[in-house]
Protein backbone atom coordinates (compact mmCIF):
# COMPACT_ATOMS: atom_id res chain seq x y z
CA UNK A 1 0.00 0.00 0.00
CA UNK A 2 0.91 3.38 -0.42
CA UNK A 3 0.45 6.00 1.83
CA UNK A 4 -0.03 9.90 0.23
CA UNK A 5 0.45 12.99 2.96
CA UNK A 6 -1.60 15.95 1.89
CA UNK A 7 -0.17 18.92 2.53
CA UNK A 8 -3.55 20.30 1.33
CA UNK A 9 -2.70 20.94 -1.66
CA UNK A 10 -4.99 21.55 -4.87
CA UNK A 11 -2.94 18.76 -7.01
CA UNK A 12 -2.66 15.79 -4.45
CA UNK A 13 -5.52 14.01 -5.80
CA UNK A 14 -3.77 13.47 -9.14
CA UNK A 15 -1.48 12.14 -7.42
CA UNK A 16 -3.28 9.79 -5.79
CA UNK A 17 -4.52 8.93 -9.49
CA UNK A 18 -0.96 8.50 -10.90
CA UNK A 19 0.33 6.08 -7.82
CA UNK A 20 -3.17 3.97 -7.75
CA UNK A 21 -2.57 3.02 -11.72
CA UNK A 22 -0.02 0.77 -9.78
CA UNK A 23 -0.65 0.06 -6.37
CA UNK A 24 -3.63 0.74 -2.95
CA UNK A 25 -3.24 4.63 -2.19
CA UNK A 26 -4.38 5.69 1.02
CA UNK A 27 -4.54 9.48 1.28
CA UNK A 28 -4.87 11.45 4.32
CA UNK A 29 -4.91 15.48 5.17
CA UNK A 30 -1.49 16.39 6.69
CA UNK A 31 -4.03 17.05 10.13
CA UNK A 32 -5.38 13.83 9.76
CA UNK A 33 -2.78 11.75 9.38
CA UNK A 34 -2.98 7.59 10.27
CA UNK A 35 -0.28 6.22 12.31
CA UNK A 36 -1.71 2.79 11.82
CA UNK A 37 -1.84 3.63 7.88
CA UNK A 38 1.68 4.96 7.65
CA UNK A 39 3.54 1.87 9.77
CA UNK A 40 1.87 -0.56 7.12
CA UNK A 41 2.40 1.31 3.93
CA UNK A 42 5.37 0.12 1.60
CA UNK A 43 5.70 3.42 0.48
CA UNK A 44 5.37 6.78 1.81
CA UNK A 45 4.46 9.65 -0.19
CA UNK A 46 4.93 13.77 0.72
CA UNK A 47 2.27 15.71 -1.74
CA UNK A 48 2.74 19.00 -3.14
CA UNK A 49 1.62 22.06 -1.10
CA UNK A 50 1.95 25.56 -0.47
CA UNK A 51 4.08 27.33 2.19
CA UNK A 52 7.84 26.08 2.98
CA UNK A 53 9.20 22.71 4.88
CA UNK A 54 9.66 24.83 8.21
CA UNK A 55 5.07 24.45 7.77
CA UNK A 56 5.14 21.12 8.11
CA UNK A 57 6.99 19.99 11.44
CA UNK A 58 5.50 16.24 11.44
CA UNK A 59 6.31 15.30 8.01
CA UNK A 60 9.98 15.99 8.73
CA UNK A 61 8.87 13.96 11.75
CA UNK A 62 8.04 11.20 9.83
CA UNK A 63 10.87 11.06 7.47
CA UNK A 64 13.30 10.72 9.99
CA UNK A 65 11.51 7.71 11.85
CA UNK A 66 10.92 6.03 8.52
CA UNK A 67 14.39 6.74 6.41
CA UNK A 68 16.20 3.51 5.34
CA UNK A 69 12.91 1.70 6.50
CA UNK A 70 10.25 2.34 4.00
CA UNK A 71 10.61 3.86 0.35
CA UNK A 72 9.86 7.44 0.36
CA UNK A 73 8.85 9.93 -2.28
CA UNK A 74 8.81 13.78 -2.44
CA UNK A 75 7.22 15.58 -4.48
CA UNK A 76 7.26 19.57 -5.37
CA UNK A 77 6.87 21.08 -1.42
CA UNK A 78 7.43 16.78 -0.31
CA UNK A 79 11.05 17.07 -2.72
CA UNK A 80 12.03 20.24 -0.36
CA UNK A 81 11.09 18.78 2.45
CA UNK A 82 13.44 15.48 2.32
CA UNK A 83 16.14 18.17 1.46
CA UNK A 84 15.13 20.20 4.08
CA UNK A 85 15.13 17.18 6.31
CA UNK A 86 18.60 16.25 4.64
CA UNK A 87 20.13 19.97 6.04
CA UNK A 88 19.72 21.65 2.92
CA UNK A 89 18.53 25.02 2.66
CA UNK A 90 14.95 26.12 0.69
CA UNK A 91 15.31 29.30 -1.00
CA UNK A 92 13.20 31.52 -2.74
CA UNK A 93 13.81 31.97 -6.82
CA UNK A 94 13.73 35.20 -8.83
CA UNK A 95 11.92 33.62 -11.84
CA UNK A 96 8.69 31.82 -10.16
CA UNK A 97 7.60 28.56 -12.15
CA UNK A 98 3.63 28.51 -11.33
CA UNK A 99 2.09 26.42 -14.47
CA UNK A 100 5.66 26.70 -16.47
CA UNK A 101 6.16 23.41 -19.13
CA UNK A 102 10.33 22.91 -18.97
CA UNK A 103 12.59 20.73 -20.49
CA UNK A 104 14.87 19.09 -18.19
CA UNK A 105 17.44 16.49 -18.39
CA UNK A 106 19.31 13.79 -16.95
CA UNK A 107 22.77 15.10 -15.59
CA UNK A 108 24.03 12.17 -13.19
CA UNK A 109 25.27 8.75 -14.29
CA UNK A 110 24.27 7.43 -10.69
CA UNK A 111 20.55 8.13 -11.89
CA UNK A 112 18.11 5.22 -12.96
CA UNK A 113 17.48 7.15 -15.88
CA UNK A 114 19.45 6.79 -18.51
CA UNK A 115 22.13 10.35 -18.50
CA UNK A 116 21.51 12.90 -21.31
CA UNK A 117 17.39 11.55 -21.67
CA UNK A 118 15.14 14.47 -21.93
CA UNK A 119 12.11 14.99 -20.36
CA UNK A 120 9.03 17.68 -20.58
CA UNK A 121 7.48 18.45 -17.46
CA UNK A 122 5.20 20.91 -15.47
CA UNK A 123 6.71 22.85 -12.49
CA UNK A 124 4.67 24.60 -9.72
CA UNK A 125 7.36 25.76 -7.42
CA UNK A 126 8.52 29.66 -5.88
CA UNK A 127 11.27 27.86 -3.90
CA UNK A 128 14.55 26.00 -4.80
CA UNK A 129 17.20 23.91 -3.37
CA UNK A 130 20.13 26.03 -2.41
CA UNK A 131 23.71 24.91 -3.61
CA UNK A 132 26.16 23.49 -3.65
CA UNK A 133 24.54 21.25 -1.49
CA UNK A 134 25.58 17.52 -0.39
CA UNK A 135 24.31 14.83 1.83
CA UNK A 136 25.44 11.28 2.20
CA UNK A 137 23.81 8.72 -0.93
CA UNK A 138 21.85 12.06 -2.13
CA UNK A 139 22.31 13.10 -5.71
CA UNK A 140 20.87 15.75 -7.88
CA UNK A 141 19.94 13.65 -11.15
CA UNK A 142 18.20 16.01 -13.63
CA UNK A 143 18.36 19.67 -13.73
CA UNK A 144 16.40 22.36 -15.89
CA UNK A 145 18.00 22.58 -19.19
CA UNK A 146 17.98 26.26 -18.99
CA UNK A 147 18.18 27.28 -15.69
CA UNK A 148 20.33 24.11 -14.26
CA UNK A 149 18.10 24.15 -11.09
CA UNK A 150 17.52 21.01 -9.52
CA UNK A 151 14.74 18.62 -10.57
CA UNK A 152 14.97 15.21 -8.98
CA UNK A 153 17.20 13.80 -6.39
CA UNK A 154 17.70 9.93 -5.85
CA UNK A 155 18.77 8.00 -2.70
CA UNK A 156 19.15 4.49 -4.30
CA UNK A 157 21.01 2.97 -1.44
CA UNK A 158 17.62 3.95 0.78
CA UNK A 159 15.62 3.97 -1.77
CA UNK A 160 14.25 7.76 -1.44
CA UNK A 161 13.43 10.17 -4.46
CA UNK A 162 12.66 13.57 -4.99
CA UNK A 163 10.54 15.06 -7.74
CA UNK A 164 11.04 19.31 -7.75
CA UNK A 165 8.29 19.24 -10.56
CA UNK A 166 5.35 17.43 -11.10
CA UNK A 167 5.01 14.31 -12.31
CA UNK A 168 1.01 14.04 -12.41
CA UNK A 169 0.84 17.40 -13.95
CA UNK A 170 -0.92 17.26 -17.67
CA UNK A 171 2.21 19.35 -18.64
CA UNK A 172 4.45 16.17 -17.69
CA UNK A 173 5.04 13.71 -20.86
CA UNK A 174 5.82 10.38 -19.79
CA UNK A 175 4.45 11.12 -15.90
CA UNK A 176 3.41 7.02 -15.87
CA UNK A 177 6.84 6.18 -16.78
CA UNK A 178 9.01 8.16 -14.17
CA UNK A 179 6.99 6.62 -11.63
CA UNK A 180 7.17 3.38 -12.60
CA UNK A 181 10.82 3.08 -12.50
CA UNK A 182 10.55 4.69 -9.43
CA UNK A 183 8.56 2.27 -7.44
CA UNK A 184 9.97 -0.76 -9.05
CA UNK A 185 13.40 0.44 -8.10
CA UNK B 1 -51.04 33.78 -25.43
CA UNK B 2 -47.82 34.50 -27.34
CA UNK B 3 -44.73 34.07 -25.24
CA UNK B 4 -43.57 37.29 -25.52
CA UNK B 5 -46.74 38.66 -23.22
CA UNK B 6 -45.96 35.36 -21.16
CA UNK B 7 -43.27 36.85 -20.01
CA UNK B 8 -44.37 39.98 -19.47
CA UNK B 9 -46.90 39.13 -17.92
CA UNK B 10 -45.22 36.91 -15.48
CA UNK B 11 -42.85 39.53 -14.81
CA UNK B 12 -45.74 41.96 -13.87
CA UNK B 13 -47.59 39.67 -11.88
CA UNK B 14 -45.05 39.78 -9.07
CA UNK B 15 -44.84 35.93 -9.08
CA UNK B 16 -40.93 34.81 -8.69
CA UNK B 17 -39.43 32.90 -11.56
CA UNK B 18 -36.04 32.03 -13.23
CA UNK B 19 -34.33 32.25 -16.02
CA UNK B 20 -31.68 29.79 -17.28
CA UNK B 21 -29.76 29.49 -20.15
CA UNK B 22 -30.69 26.60 -22.30
CA UNK B 23 -28.58 24.85 -25.33
CA UNK B 24 -30.91 26.47 -28.04
CA UNK B 25 -32.71 29.23 -26.08
CA UNK B 26 -33.73 30.30 -22.15
CA UNK B 27 -35.55 27.58 -19.66
CA UNK B 28 -37.86 30.01 -17.84
CA UNK B 29 -38.83 28.05 -14.56
CA UNK B 30 -41.60 29.24 -12.62
CA UNK B 31 -45.18 28.41 -10.09
CA UNK B 32 -42.90 27.54 -7.40
CA UNK B 33 -44.40 24.85 -4.85
CA UNK B 34 -41.40 25.26 -2.11
CA UNK B 35 -38.22 27.53 -1.56
CA UNK B 36 -36.04 26.28 0.59
CA UNK B 37 -33.63 28.92 2.05
CA UNK B 38 -29.89 27.02 3.07
CA UNK B 39 -27.95 27.38 5.70
CA UNK B 40 -24.55 25.38 7.08
CA UNK B 41 -26.70 23.24 9.18
CA UNK B 42 -29.63 21.87 6.78
CA UNK B 43 -27.61 21.80 3.53
CA UNK B 44 -26.70 18.45 3.65
CA UNK B 45 -30.07 17.26 4.26
CA UNK B 46 -31.42 19.50 1.29
CA UNK B 47 -28.76 17.35 -0.88
CA UNK B 48 -29.46 13.80 0.69
CA UNK B 49 -33.47 14.66 0.64
CA UNK B 50 -34.87 11.67 -2.24
CA UNK B 51 -37.79 12.69 -3.66
CA UNK B 52 -40.21 11.10 -5.96
CA UNK B 53 -39.71 10.96 -9.44
CA UNK B 54 -43.01 11.61 -11.57
CA UNK B 55 -41.06 11.91 -14.63
CA UNK B 56 -42.45 15.43 -15.29
CA UNK B 57 -39.31 17.89 -16.49
CA UNK B 58 -40.04 20.21 -13.35
CA UNK B 59 -38.44 17.46 -11.22
CA UNK B 60 -35.91 19.08 -10.05
CA UNK B 61 -34.76 21.99 -7.93
CA UNK B 62 -33.25 25.07 -9.07
CA UNK B 63 -31.27 28.14 -7.38
CA UNK B 64 -28.19 29.28 -5.55
CA UNK B 65 -25.03 28.27 -3.37
CA UNK B 66 -23.38 31.77 -2.08
CA UNK B 67 -19.74 31.76 -1.11
CA UNK B 68 -19.93 31.86 2.46
CA UNK B 69 -21.69 28.62 2.49
CA UNK B 70 -19.54 26.94 -0.02
CA UNK B 71 -16.61 27.53 2.57
CA UNK B 72 -18.70 26.14 5.41
CA UNK B 73 -19.07 23.16 3.48
CA UNK B 74 -15.14 22.52 2.75
CA UNK B 75 -14.74 23.58 6.74
CA UNK B 76 -13.34 27.23 5.77
CA UNK B 77 -14.97 29.68 8.53
CA UNK B 78 -15.46 33.00 7.00
CA UNK B 79 -14.66 35.50 9.70
CA UNK B 80 -17.09 38.36 10.57
CA UNK B 81 -17.25 40.80 7.53
CA UNK B 82 -19.47 43.84 6.61
CA UNK B 83 -22.83 42.01 5.74
CA UNK B 84 -26.06 42.55 4.12
CA UNK B 85 -27.93 39.35 5.60
CA UNK B 86 -28.40 38.13 1.86
CA UNK B 87 -29.81 34.42 1.80
CA UNK B 88 -26.87 31.77 1.78
CA UNK B 89 -28.32 29.77 -0.36
CA UNK B 90 -31.94 29.47 -2.20
CA UNK B 91 -33.37 26.47 -3.97
CA UNK B 92 -36.98 26.28 -5.54
CA UNK B 93 -39.07 24.02 -6.73
CA UNK B 94 -40.64 24.57 -10.07
CA UNK B 95 -44.22 23.47 -11.29
CA UNK B 96 -43.54 25.01 -15.11
CA UNK B 97 -41.16 25.00 -17.43
CA UNK B 98 -41.14 27.55 -20.16
CA UNK B 99 -39.00 26.90 -23.50
CA UNK B 100 -38.15 30.41 -24.75
CA UNK B 101 -36.36 31.15 -27.56
CA UNK B 102 -32.59 33.48 -27.45
CA UNK B 103 -34.58 36.56 -28.54
CA UNK B 104 -35.87 37.70 -24.98
CA UNK B 105 -38.28 40.72 -25.91
CA UNK B 106 -39.10 42.68 -23.44
CA UNK B 107 -40.56 46.75 -23.61
CA UNK B 108 -39.99 48.25 -19.76
CA UNK B 109 -42.43 51.04 -19.06
CA UNK B 110 -40.76 52.32 -16.11
CA UNK B 111 -37.58 53.86 -16.04
CA UNK B 112 -34.32 52.48 -13.66
CA UNK B 113 -33.64 54.82 -10.86
CA UNK B 114 -29.92 54.77 -9.24
CA UNK B 115 -27.29 56.76 -8.04
CA UNK B 116 -22.78 56.32 -9.03
CA UNK B 117 -21.26 53.16 -8.54
CA UNK B 118 -18.79 52.97 -5.87
CA UNK B 119 -16.09 51.03 -5.58
CA UNK B 120 -15.19 49.47 -1.71
CA UNK B 121 -11.31 49.08 -2.46
CA UNK B 122 -9.61 52.47 -4.06
CA UNK B 123 -6.63 52.03 -6.22
CA UNK B 124 -4.01 52.64 -3.56
CA UNK B 125 -5.46 50.07 -1.18
CA UNK B 126 -5.97 47.76 -4.14
CA UNK B 127 -2.02 48.07 -5.11
CA UNK B 128 -1.23 47.46 -1.35
CA UNK B 129 -3.58 44.00 -0.98
CA UNK B 130 -1.94 43.16 -4.52
CA UNK B 131 1.81 43.62 -3.45
CA UNK B 132 1.11 41.49 -0.12
CA UNK B 133 0.04 38.65 -2.69
CA UNK B 134 2.54 38.85 -4.72
CA UNK B 135 4.95 38.12 -2.00
CA UNK B 136 2.65 35.55 -0.71
CA UNK B 137 3.03 33.91 -4.29
CA UNK B 138 7.28 34.19 -4.04
CA UNK B 139 7.10 32.44 -0.76
CA UNK B 140 4.97 29.73 -2.35
CA UNK B 141 1.37 30.08 -0.11
CA UNK B 142 -0.31 30.16 -2.85
CA UNK B 143 0.82 30.01 -6.52
CA UNK B 144 -2.10 32.36 -7.72
CA UNK B 145 -5.29 34.78 -5.99
CA UNK B 146 -8.16 36.35 -7.41
CA UNK B 147 -7.97 39.90 -6.00
CA UNK B 148 -12.33 40.95 -5.57
CA UNK B 149 -13.80 44.25 -5.41
CA UNK B 150 -17.45 45.74 -5.56
CA UNK B 151 -19.40 47.80 -6.89
CA UNK B 152 -22.54 49.41 -5.43
CA UNK B 153 -25.18 51.84 -6.03
CA UNK B 154 -28.35 52.69 -4.34
CA UNK B 155 -30.68 51.84 -6.93
CA UNK B 156 -34.50 50.55 -8.34
CA UNK B 157 -34.52 48.74 -11.34
CA UNK B 158 -36.45 46.11 -13.35
CA UNK B 159 -33.97 43.23 -13.65
CA UNK B 160 -35.88 41.74 -16.50
CA UNK B 161 -35.06 44.74 -18.48
CA UNK B 162 -31.55 44.12 -17.17
CA UNK B 163 -31.31 40.30 -18.55
CA UNK B 164 -33.20 41.07 -21.70
CA UNK B 165 -30.60 44.00 -23.08
CA UNK B 166 -27.72 42.18 -20.85
CA UNK B 167 -28.63 38.87 -23.23
CA UNK B 168 -28.88 40.92 -26.61
CA UNK B 169 -25.07 42.12 -26.53
CA UNK B 170 -23.54 39.02 -24.35
CA UNK B 171 -25.18 35.37 -24.98
CA UNK B 172 -23.44 33.42 -22.47
CA UNK B 173 -23.73 29.62 -22.07
CA UNK B 174 -24.27 30.35 -18.06
CA UNK B 175 -26.49 33.48 -18.10
CA UNK B 176 -29.55 33.22 -15.90
CA UNK B 177 -31.67 35.58 -13.95
CA UNK B 178 -33.86 35.11 -10.47
CA UNK B 179 -36.44 37.34 -10.06
CA UNK B 180 -38.05 36.67 -6.42
CA UNK B 181 -40.17 39.34 -4.36
CA UNK B 182 -37.04 41.07 -2.11
CA UNK B 183 -34.41 40.16 -4.40
CA UNK B 184 -33.18 39.59 -7.63
CA UNK B 185 -29.84 38.18 -10.26
CA UNK B 186 -29.17 39.25 -13.22
CA UNK B 187 -25.31 37.39 -14.81
CA UNK B 188 -24.42 36.53 -17.93
CA UNK B 189 -21.85 33.50 -16.44
CA UNK B 190 -19.90 32.10 -19.34
CA UNK B 191 -18.34 29.02 -17.21
CA UNK B 192 -20.05 25.83 -16.12
CA UNK B 193 -18.67 24.00 -13.34
CA UNK B 194 -20.68 21.05 -13.41
CA UNK B 195 -22.55 19.09 -15.31
CA UNK B 196 -23.13 15.57 -14.22
CA UNK B 197 -25.51 12.90 -16.09
CA UNK B 198 -25.60 9.64 -14.79
CA UNK B 199 -22.22 8.95 -13.81
CA UNK B 200 -20.65 10.87 -16.33
CA UNK B 201 -19.36 13.98 -14.96
CA UNK B 202 -17.24 17.43 -16.64
CA UNK B 203 -16.01 20.60 -16.34
CA UNK B 204 -15.23 23.64 -18.18
CA UNK B 205 -12.62 26.17 -16.23
CA UNK B 206 -12.28 29.27 -18.64
CA UNK B 207 -9.11 31.13 -18.05
CA UNK B 208 -8.10 33.33 -20.52
CA UNK B 209 -10.80 35.94 -21.95
CA UNK B 210 -9.71 38.55 -25.15
CA UNK B 211 -12.74 41.07 -26.63
CA UNK B 212 -13.12 40.77 -30.38
CA UNK B 213 -12.67 43.06 -32.62
CA UNK B 214 -11.80 43.82 -36.42
CA UNK B 215 -8.60 42.30 -35.98
CA UNK B 216 -9.29 39.75 -33.64
CA UNK B 217 -10.35 36.41 -35.46
CA UNK B 218 -10.44 33.12 -33.80
CA UNK B 219 -7.24 31.85 -35.34
CA UNK B 220 -5.84 35.02 -33.49
CA UNK B 221 -7.39 34.90 -30.78
CA UNK B 222 -5.86 31.24 -30.24
CA UNK B 223 -2.34 32.89 -31.43
CA UNK B 224 -2.67 35.48 -28.86
CA UNK B 225 -3.39 33.52 -25.85
CA UNK B 226 -0.66 30.52 -26.80
CA UNK B 227 1.56 33.60 -26.67
CA UNK B 228 0.98 35.12 -23.79
CA UNK B 229 2.76 33.52 -21.06
CA UNK B 230 0.66 34.78 -18.62
CA UNK B 231 -2.58 33.44 -19.90
CA UNK B 232 -0.77 30.41 -20.46
CA UNK B 233 0.55 29.99 -17.02
CA UNK B 234 -2.77 30.59 -15.63
CA UNK B 235 -5.00 28.38 -17.78
CA UNK B 236 -2.11 25.27 -17.15
CA UNK B 237 -2.51 25.91 -13.40
CA UNK B 238 -6.62 25.91 -13.67
CA UNK B 239 -6.54 22.15 -15.85
CA UNK B 240 -4.63 20.58 -13.07
CA UNK B 241 -6.42 22.12 -10.35
CA UNK B 242 -9.88 21.03 -12.18
CA UNK B 243 -8.30 17.32 -12.70
CA UNK B 244 -7.39 17.06 -9.21
CA UNK B 245 -10.57 18.30 -8.06
CA UNK B 246 -12.54 15.48 -10.52
CA UNK B 247 -10.19 12.86 -9.03
CA UNK B 248 -11.27 13.57 -5.78
CA UNK B 249 -15.01 11.95 -6.82
CA UNK B 250 -13.83 10.12 -10.19
CA UNK B 251 -12.81 6.44 -10.86
CA UNK B 252 -8.77 5.95 -11.08
CA UNK B 253 -7.61 6.81 -15.12
CA UNK B 254 -11.19 8.06 -15.83
CA UNK B 255 -10.38 11.86 -15.69
CA UNK B 256 -9.51 13.08 -19.28
CA UNK B 257 -9.17 16.19 -20.23
CA UNK B 258 -11.07 16.28 -23.25
CA UNK B 259 -10.49 19.28 -24.90
CA UNK B 260 -7.02 21.37 -24.12
CA UNK B 261 -6.88 25.15 -24.11
CA UNK B 262 -9.43 25.44 -26.86
CA UNK B 263 -11.32 29.23 -28.32
CA UNK B 264 -14.69 29.46 -28.38
CA UNK B 265 -16.30 32.22 -29.78
CA UNK B 266 -18.86 33.70 -28.39
CA UNK B 267 -20.97 36.90 -29.48
CA UNK B 268 -18.21 40.16 -28.07
CA UNK B 269 -15.67 37.50 -26.92
CA UNK B 270 -13.34 34.43 -27.31
CA UNK B 271 -12.71 32.39 -24.00
CA UNK B 272 -9.67 30.23 -23.80
CA UNK B 273 -11.17 26.93 -22.48
CA UNK B 274 -10.58 23.22 -21.59
CA UNK B 275 -12.93 20.33 -21.27
CA UNK B 276 -12.08 17.72 -18.39
CA UNK B 277 -14.36 14.87 -18.19
CA UNK B 278 -14.52 12.04 -15.61
CA UNK B 279 -16.92 8.83 -14.37
CA UNK B 280 -17.78 8.63 -11.28
CA UNK B 281 -16.91 6.28 -7.86
CA UNK B 282 -19.72 4.08 -7.43
CA UNK B 283 -20.57 5.89 -3.56
CA UNK B 284 -20.04 9.16 -4.44
CA UNK B 285 -23.28 11.43 -3.53
CA UNK B 286 -24.03 14.48 -4.76
CA UNK B 287 -22.96 16.66 -2.21
CA UNK B 288 -19.59 15.21 -2.14
CA UNK B 289 -19.44 16.56 -6.05
CA UNK B 290 -20.55 19.81 -4.50
CA UNK B 291 -17.41 19.76 -1.90
CA UNK B 292 -15.16 18.70 -3.88
CA UNK B 293 -15.51 21.06 -7.16
CA UNK B 294 -17.17 23.96 -5.36
CA UNK B 295 -16.16 27.05 -5.19
CA UNK B 296 -14.96 26.74 -8.31
CA UNK B 297 -11.24 27.20 -8.66
CA UNK B 298 -10.84 29.23 -11.59
CA UNK B 299 -12.31 32.34 -9.72
CA UNK B 300 -10.43 31.58 -6.62
CA UNK B 301 -6.85 30.62 -7.09
CA UNK B 302 -4.77 27.88 -6.19
CA UNK B 303 -4.45 25.83 -4.19
CA UNK B 304 -7.20 26.01 -3.18
CA UNK B 305 -7.96 25.74 0.67
CA UNK B 306 -4.76 28.01 1.51
CA UNK B 307 -6.40 30.88 -1.08
CA UNK B 308 -9.43 30.59 0.11
CA UNK B 309 -8.20 31.47 3.83
CA UNK B 310 -6.04 34.53 2.30
CA UNK B 311 -8.97 35.93 0.75
CA UNK B 312 -11.32 35.41 3.66
CA UNK B 313 -8.60 37.07 5.88
CA UNK B 314 -8.62 40.12 3.54
CA UNK B 315 -11.55 40.65 2.73
CA UNK B 316 -13.68 43.25 4.67
CA UNK B 317 -17.27 42.26 2.88
CA UNK B 318 -19.05 39.31 2.54
CA UNK B 319 -19.07 38.10 -1.51
CA UNK B 320 -22.79 36.86 -1.47
CA UNK B 321 -23.47 35.17 -4.74
CA UNK B 322 -20.46 36.23 -6.20
CA UNK B 323 -17.86 33.16 -7.01
CA UNK B 324 -20.70 30.82 -5.70
CA UNK B 325 -22.72 28.54 -8.12
CA UNK B 326 -26.33 28.59 -9.42
CA UNK B 327 -27.90 25.75 -10.98
CA UNK B 328 -29.93 22.80 -10.88
CA UNK B 329 -29.97 19.22 -9.16
CA UNK B 330 -32.56 16.92 -10.46
CA UNK B 331 -34.89 14.35 -8.77
CA UNK B 332 -33.15 11.75 -10.70
CA UNK B 333 -29.54 13.27 -9.45
CA UNK B 334 -28.38 14.48 -12.67
CA UNK B 335 -26.73 18.42 -12.14
CA UNK B 336 -25.68 21.40 -13.96
CA UNK B 337 -24.01 24.41 -12.06
CA UNK B 338 -22.30 27.31 -12.86
CA UNK B 339 -19.93 29.62 -11.28
CA UNK B 340 -21.74 33.01 -11.01
CA UNK B 341 -19.62 35.83 -11.97
CA UNK B 342 -20.39 38.29 -14.44
CA UNK B 343 -23.69 38.90 -12.17
CA UNK B 344 -26.07 42.20 -10.57
CA UNK B 345 -27.12 41.32 -7.17
CA UNK B 346 -30.04 43.64 -6.25
CA UNK B 347 -31.09 43.37 -2.45
CA UNK B 348 -32.89 45.85 -0.32
CA UNK B 349 -32.55 48.89 -2.94
CA UNK B 350 -29.21 48.38 -3.58
CA UNK B 351 -27.19 47.05 -6.41
CA UNK B 352 -23.72 44.93 -6.28
CA UNK B 353 -21.23 43.62 -9.08
CA UNK B 354 -18.31 41.99 -8.05
CA UNK B 355 -15.52 41.61 -10.24
CA UNK B 356 -11.88 39.58 -9.73
CA UNK B 357 -8.73 39.29 -11.41
CA UNK B 358 -5.46 37.16 -10.57
CA UNK B 359 -2.58 37.99 -9.35
CA UNK B 360 0.17 35.80 -10.48
CA UNK B 361 3.88 36.19 -9.59
CA UNK B 362 4.79 38.29 -13.46
CA UNK B 363 0.79 40.40 -13.23
CA UNK B 364 1.03 44.12 -12.34
CA UNK B 365 -1.38 46.06 -10.24
CA UNK B 366 -2.58 48.73 -12.37
CA UNK B 367 -3.56 46.92 -15.21
CA UNK B 368 -5.23 44.16 -12.85
CA UNK B 369 -7.02 47.13 -11.36
CA UNK B 370 -8.11 48.75 -14.54
CA UNK B 371 -9.13 45.03 -15.64
CA UNK B 372 -11.37 44.59 -13.11
CA UNK B 373 -13.28 48.01 -13.80
CA UNK B 374 -13.37 46.80 -17.15
CA UNK B 375 -15.08 43.86 -16.13
CA UNK B 376 -17.62 45.83 -14.11
CA UNK B 377 -18.24 48.13 -16.75
CA UNK B 378 -20.19 45.81 -18.99
CA UNK B 379 -22.67 45.49 -16.20
CA UNK B 380 -22.55 49.11 -14.87
CA UNK B 381 -23.21 50.40 -18.52
CA UNK B 382 -26.72 48.29 -18.21
CA UNK B 383 -27.50 51.39 -15.79
CA UNK B 384 -27.25 54.06 -18.75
Amino acid sequence: MIYIIDHKDSFTHNVVHQFSLFDKVECNNYNELDRNKLEKASVIIFSPGPGNPKNYPLTSKIYKSFKGKKKIIGICLGFQQILFCEGAKIVEQKKIYHGFQSNIQVTNSKSLFRKGKKFKVGRYHSLKLKEPFKAKDFEITMRCLESKVAMTFENNKDKIYGFQFHPESFLTYNGNLLIKKILSA
Amino acid sequence: MNKKNQLADLHHSGEPYIIYKSKRGFDLYTNFSKKIILNSKNIKSFFSTKYKRKSKNTDLFIGFLGYELLNNLVKIKVPRQKNINFPKGIFYKPEKIIKLSNKLNYQNKYNSKHDNFKINIDKNSYVKIFDSFKKKIKRGETYQIKICTKYKTKSKINPLDFFCRLSKTNLAPEAFMIKDKNYSVISCSPENLITKKGFLISTKPIAGTVKKNKNMNKAKALNYFRKNLKETKEHNMIVDMERNDLSRICKVGSVKLSRSKVVEEYKDLFHYVSLIKGKLEKNIKNIDIIKAMMPGGSVIGCPKINTLNLLNNQEKENRNIYTGSFGYIKFNGDMRFNIIIRSILNFKNISEISVASGVVVDSNANHEFSENYIKAKALIDLFK
